[in-house]
């Protein structure tokens, strides 16, 4: 019997086309490729709204000028958490459902890789891919990364952060602190991925309006200081209780900081066939010191065990490169593509990750039903409602 | 069902019928145990297409002019009887393309009766005047498997020092032969011969026509068992150039136990261990080729080619045998060794980018050829290693026994990963890893292409994939 994986990509997020890459490229193509799996794709128009169709498994479905009309004519996906998650097609004399055995979420962004979508399949209760929703949220939040992860003793670099509200009452002050941090600054909105809307910040004049620019896409901003003789890296890694590593990977950088369009428009290299979305604006492995290596390795699982990942993650890191220095910067609980080509420069080939995931998905999942949520209690036929109401 | 019958009024129709009836090369058994099979007749040509040949050509205009002749016979009558016919002239229409199967054979039979057989009966007794005329030694290659790699061995050892010719493709018969005749300049040191055999008679009647100097049999296995009924048929019909060749010298692989069996004291046997003067030493293979020394009385020949596996180092060495007997030198025929190269589609490393190692061995269908290729992926060290098969085909009586066979050496040469295309020969090798305690894991897939599909997510750097046999249409 075939296990059914809906694959949930799209999304309320900046990041909703990225989302349908990697929902595509490696996930559903992998898992395809394996003939093991029923794969039912699930996509979440930009309006909140969720479609399924199996047309939506190839990615060419995606390819048109205006996907809205397209999705437009279809009807609208609803759900049951009755005995698990089930996916049910309205209309007609019987509704259409399909059970669902795992949901591997491909969300980038708001309303999915923030914690949103894992709520919900808890809610559900059935296994899903990838980080649960505490560590999720967090993650989610750059500047409530950083304060889980300075309590236990993660070196990030200096930064201040602030509400739009904050921003709207006491915009002077709030500066004045964040001029207080060193030059060069980064500016970034605390929720979104994939570098949108963030800015480099080489003098203070140009710091009001790069904050504008990041509350303009978030309600909450971070300011922090750039690191010198800069060498980024990012670190994937992969388990629950024993954690996995990829390659330490460096990117390879054409601009000044890594934007939207370096990551996943880079190259002009065609999706599909195993390519690597990412092949030629890195350097895989990154090649550092050991000593530097070994930091990495050793912040990367802090990191990894403070935010509580499972699943999958990626930490991604600033080195100060005279000083030897390792900070740090994000996490991201759905890296794009997941890192395909990076896990598999370490031996493990997209069907191998995309089955991990689930096995890992899986234990997490049957780990968890020991766990007693529930207990009886004597409370509501003893209370005294009488007395609870005159309270 | 529905698809089968709406897919008789396409356009393409004809063209199908005449691809089917060339790729079953015109032997009627073959075409109608297809055509009844066929689920689609627009999609029939999927490995190969239709190769526009004279004779399909002509095949494929009369099959239009049966069908155009049948469609105006319909609607004169329908013209002259109007409307005392009813629904008659629509049934007519109907009926045209579940008869046309029928007539298209009328074209072959008038083609081979009339025109091929006279015609080669008229040109064999010429043909071989000319080939006697001719002043270069004459070598004919024999065997169930492996003929045409033999005749690229000998062309490309020999031509390190002798003017050599061979027919292209795979042309084995009479009149493909007639017709790289006529290309010949004359000063030609060694022509190469493969001797088709499709049925009993086959090779005898070509050695008639050739005479050959020197024969070579490659080996006899279950490829075309379906055709001779028996392997003691096959064995006859393979060694027929035995019988003809008389006291000339003929060379039999001993690596292949049917051969070697029905081999005599009299004749040349060769093997990885050696042919005649040439003794083989250490052989290795890997993807980078196969390395071997040989030893020649008090010289010793470290030698090297790009063709992979060491199953191919008896056909190597008793090229040099059968080159040293026409006067080349032993640097010439190391320097000819050398120049060897893999073969289209015959273990052929096809791509190697990423460092994902792919080998083409699509062509080799016959159970020596696989065992070979498991046992070149055996000795591979240091990479994981994917089968990829859609199963061996025409192996009659035999077909159980050579596909579980063949698992038990996946099993024994501990390939990771098996990737089946679904059909009834790999339900019986996947029946056959089970019971052999395959340790590995097992895909499968619908069709050829979903492998292909599937493979760039399945490998790593360094990976090995093996595209073994892969089904002609006929058999899909």
């Amino acid at each position: 019997m075939k296990k059914t994986i809906a694959v949930i990509f799209g999304g309320r997020s900046a990041e909703h086309d990225v989302s349908i890459i990697t929902g595509h490229y490696p996930i559903i193509s992998s898992l395809q490729a394996t003939g093991r799996y029923t794969v039912v794709p699930v996509y979440i128009a930009k309006d909140g709204s969720w479609y399924s169709e199996p047309a939506m498994n190839d990615f060419s479905y995606f390819q048109v000028e205006d996907i809205d009309e397209k999705i437009g004519k279809l009807k609208k996906l609803h759900f049951s958490f009755d005995d698990g998650f089930t996916l049910v097609w309205s209309g007609g004399i019987k509704a259409r459902q399909q059970k669902i055995d795992v949901v591997f979420p491909a969300l980038h962004g708001t309303y999915g890789e923030d914690g949103s979508l894992m709520g919900m399949m808890r809610m559900a209760n059935v296994p899903f891919v990838g980080c649960d929703l505490i560590a999720s949220a967090v993650a989610m939040d750059k500047a409530l990364t950083k304060q889980a992860l300075q309590t236990e003793g993660v070196p990030v670099v200096p930064f201040v952060w602030f509400s739009r509200a904050d921003w709207a009452a006491k915009n002077k002050e709030l500066l004045g602190s964040a001029k207080k941090l060193k030059l060069p600054l980064f500016v970034k909105p605390v929720h979104l991925g994939s570098s949108i809307a963030i800015s480099k910040v080489k003098t203070y004049g140009e710091l009001e309006n790069a904050i504008e620019v990041a509350l303009h896409y978030d309600e909450k901003v971070l300011v922090e200081e750039g690191v010198e003789n800069l060498i980024e890296v990012t670190l994937p890694m992969m388990g629950n209780d024993v954690v996995k590593f990829a390659n330490i990977e460096r990117p390879l950088n054409k601009t000044e900081f890594f934007d939207f369009s370096d990551k996943y428009l880079s190259g002009g290299k065609k999706l599909g066939g195993g390519g690597s979305l990412n092949g030629k604006y890195s350097e895989l492995p990154a090649v550092i010191d050991k000593k530097l290596a070994d930091k990495v390795l050793k912040y990367g699982e802090m990191t990894y065990r403070t935010l509580g990942c499972t699943g999958i993650a990626r930490v991604d890191f600033l080195i100060e490169g005279k000083k030897g220095e390792v900070y740090v910067n994000e996490v991201n609980t759905l890296p794009g593509g997941l890192y395909d080509h990076n896990w598999r420069s370490v031996g493990v080939s997209g069907v191998e990750l995309v089955e991990n995931l689930i096995s890992l998905a899986e234990e997490r999942y049957n780990a968890n039903k020991g766990t007693v949520y529930t207990f009886s209690s004597e409370i509501l036929t003893k209370l005294d409602s009488a007395k609870l109401q005159r309270n | 069902m529905l698809r089968r019958t709406l897919s008789r009024f396409s356009p393409r129709y004809p063209r199908s019928l005449t691809y089917m009836l060339q790729a079953s090369e015109y032997y009627l058994g073959d075409y109608f145990e297809w055509y009844f099979k066929v689920a689609n007749f627009r999609k029939v040509e999927n490995v190969e297409r239709l190769d526009k040949t004279k004779k399909a050509l002509v095949i494929w205009g009369a099959i239009w002019l049966e069908y155009l002749a049948m469609l105006f016979a319909v609607i004169a009558a329908t013209a002259s009887f109007f409307p005392t016919l009813g629904y008659w002239p629509l049934a007519g229409i109907v009926a045209i393309p579940y008869l046309l199967p029928y007539l298209a054979t009328i074209p072959v039979l008038t083609i081979k009766y009339l025109i091929q057989k006279p015609y080669e009966l008229a040109i064999a007794k010429k043909l071989k005047e000319v080939i006697a005329g001719h002043p270069g030694v004459k070598i004919a290659i024999a065997g169930s498997y492996g003929k045409t790699t033999m005749r690229e061995i000998l062309r490309t050892v020999i031509s390190s020092s002798k003017v050599v010719a061979a027919p292209g493709g795979s042309i084995n018969t009479l009149l493909g032969i007639h017709n790289f005749m006529k290309t010949l300049k004359g000063d030609e040191e060694v022509l190469v011969f493969e001797l088709g055999e499709y049925y009993p008679g086959d090779v005898a009647r070509l050695a008639k026509v050739i005479c050959p100097d020197i024969g070579v049999i490659t080996g006899v296995n279950e490829s075309h068992l379906k055709r001779f009924g028996s392997i003691e048929k096959t064995v006859a019909t393979i060694f027929e150039l035995a019988d003809s060749i008389g006291k000339k010298p003929l060379y039999i692989n001993a690596e292949n136990k049917l051969a070697k069996a029905a081999g005599r004291g009299s004749h040349m046997f060769y093997s990885g261990f050696g042919c005649g003067d040439y003794k083989v030493a250490a052989a290795t293979s890997d993807l980078t080729g196969t390395n071997f020394t040989v030893q020649n009385g008090a010289e010793t020949l470290d030698l090297h080619t790009d063709l992979l596996g060491v199953h191919l180092v008896g056909s190597l060495v008793a090229a040099m045998q059968i080159g040293h007997t026409l006067g080349v030198t032993d640097q010439q025929l190391a320097a000819g060794v050398a120049a060897t190269k893999p073969f289209s589609r015959r273990l052929e490393l096809t791509s190697s980018k990423d460092d994902i190692y792919i080998l083409d061995d699509s062509y080799n269908g016959n159970p020596d050829g696989a065992r070979a290729v498991i046992d070149f992926l055996a000795d591979l060290q240091g990479h994981r290693k994917f089968y990829v098969t859609s199963g061996l085909v025409e192996m009659g009586a035999k077909n159980r026994e050579v596909h579980l066979e063949i698992a038990r050496e996946i099993t024994a040469a501990k390939i990771d990963k098996v990737l089946f295309v679904r059909t009834s020969m790999t339900e019986i090798v996947a029946e056959g890893l089970k019971d052999s305690g395959y340790q590995g894991e097992v895909l499968w897939y619908e069709s050829t292409v979903a492998v292909h599909r599937a493979l760039p997510h399945l490998t790593v750097k360094g990976d090995v994939v093996l595209l073994s046999t892969d089904l002609p249409d006929q058999y899909r």
